[in-house]
């Protein structure tokens, strides 16, 4: 084991200059990294034109949105941007219709305390698909996904209907699109990666497939396959007691995080929380805890 | 031109020089340890320029460099990934062990006393000293893409 060795409290800044970004600053190294926050601070005809590179044409032409307008065939807007400036957050939304239930994509990524880059939310949602209402419970108040508050009758109908938990529709099916999206724009920023904390095992597992590696987390997940085994304590928490427990679960990565999200995770004392998933820009880092998953 | 087979990059350039890169991710975790030990083994073995003692010493410095990934890097918190990348050029092996756990920074140990009774001598300390001996370079950096500890040794055949 190592004696000789540094620990530091905490890592370096990301990003090492202050103030604004300029055509000076833009003619140096062109490997310094760039924050959000000096990207919101410029004009907004310059953010729109930056941030277009969040959006994967393939995945709004789907939809008959036009890439560089962002306006459907209608002619009418389906893409919002908010990016303030003054923050460090940059928010995007698109829709397939007026109707704000036809939402299919969002995307929120903002500077972390490190001035890296997190993503705090990603939904692609399939706007041809049924809704549940799992967003809100049976009095009506957000669920925020399924982490405050539970509507355990529209969950069931999701599960019984393919869908993961936190989930409200079928998924569009285009992650790869966004994170070779993000992944381009965040090297044109000077930036080698992105972090993200997984809401559920089912989205964790599909991060891998992208190819994260977990800051924290990765023995949990170690832990949640070898427990699900045959023998295992979380295969024998699958014993019926709620419509979520169901003993074949084990075998699918959508029974397992059903399960999870029921609160299967207590018989093994551990919490689905804290996981922290890192994304390097270019490159597949090739986990897979649970070898040979079916979906 | 580039060749994709079994996960593994063959990439042959215009020198003729043959380059492979193997990479295995694991979870920083006390069982990993053979996987990742075997991982090297096998890795290298593909090649007959690479001697077994090499291999060996490739080895024990991974064994020593990842059991401090998970004894110090991921201290307090539920354990990450490591990343183990082997490149394997003519000449030299380059190898490097990639963590998301706290920075740390190797400094050049001084040399244990080899001589002292077991039972005299300080707990620790040995497997920095080993790699500082066995490698021919070490690089460590840490930035946004997480701690990169790389190690290369030149091929012995």
């Amino acid at each position: 084991m190592f004696k000789y060795l540094r620990l530091k409290s905490q890592p370096d800044k990301v990003v090492t200059y202050p103030g604004s970004l300029g055509i000076d600053w833009l003619s140096r190294d062109s490997q310094l990294p760039i924050t959000l926050k000096h990207i919101n601070a410029l004009p907004e005809k310059i953010k729109r034109r930056i941030y277009r590179n969040l959006l994967p044409p393939d995945i709004l032409s789907r939809f008959g949105v036009h890439p560089i307008t962002w306006n459907g065939s209608d002619r009418e807007a389906r893409v919002r941007l908010r990016a303030e400036a003054g923050e460090g957050v940059v928010h995007l939304w698109a829709w397939a219709s007026n109707d704000p239930n036809d939402e299919f994509f969002r995307l929120e990524i903002a500077d972390n305390a490190y001035d890296g880059i997190d993503i705090h939310m990603l939904l692609l949602n399939d706007p041809n698909s049924p809704r549940f209402r799992t967003d809100y419970d049976e009095d009506g108040n957000p669920t925020l996904f399924g982490t405050a508050r539970r509507n355990l009758a529209e969950e069931e109908r999701a599960m019984e209907a393919g869908l993961a938990p936190a989930q409200i529709r079928g998924s569009l099916g285009g992650s790869k699109s966004v994170f070779k999206q993000v992944d381009a724009f965040l090297a044109t920023l000077g930036h080698q990666a992105y972090f993200l904390e997984p809401l559920t095992y089912a989205s964790a597992w599909v991060f891998e497939r992208r190819g994260f590696a977990y800051v924290r987390g990765h023995k949990l997940m170690d832990d949640i396959h070898s427990e699900f085994q045959p023998g295992g304590r979380l295969n024998r928490a699958l014993d019926d007691s709620t419509p979520f427990r169901q003993a074949e679960q084990w075998r699918s990565v959508r029974g397992r995080a059903w399960a999870i999200q029921d609160g299967i995770l207590d018989a093994i004392g551990a919490r689905w929380d804290h996981l922290r998933m890192v994304k390097q820009v270019g490159r597949y880092a090739g986990v897979e805890t649970f070898p040979g998953a079916t979906y | 031109m580039i060749l994709l087979l079994n996960k593994q990059v063959y990439l042959l350039t215009t020198e003729a020089q043959l380059y492979y890169k193997h990479q295995i991710t694991r979870a920083a975790e006390f069982e990993s340890l053979s996987v990742l030990r075997d991982f090297v083994k096998e890795a290298c073995q593909q090649y007959e320029e690479i001697s077994e003692d090499t291999v060996y010493d490739l080895q024990l410095a991974v064994d020593e460099a990842c059991t401090n990934v998970i004894t110090h890097g991921y201290a307090g918190m539920n354990p990450g990934s490591i990343i183990l990348m082997l490149e394997l050029f003519s000449e030299k092996v380059v190898v490097t062990i990639t963590d998301f756990g706290h920075p740390f920074e190797p400094s050049e140990p001084p040399a244990p006393d080899m001589e002292a009774k077991i039972e005299d001598r300080p707990i620790g300390g040995l497997g920095l000293y080993f790699i500082y001996q066995t490698m021919d370079k070490i690089l460590y950096e840490t930035n946004e893409d997480g701690n990169h500890l790389v190690f290369i040794k030149k091929v012995e055949a």
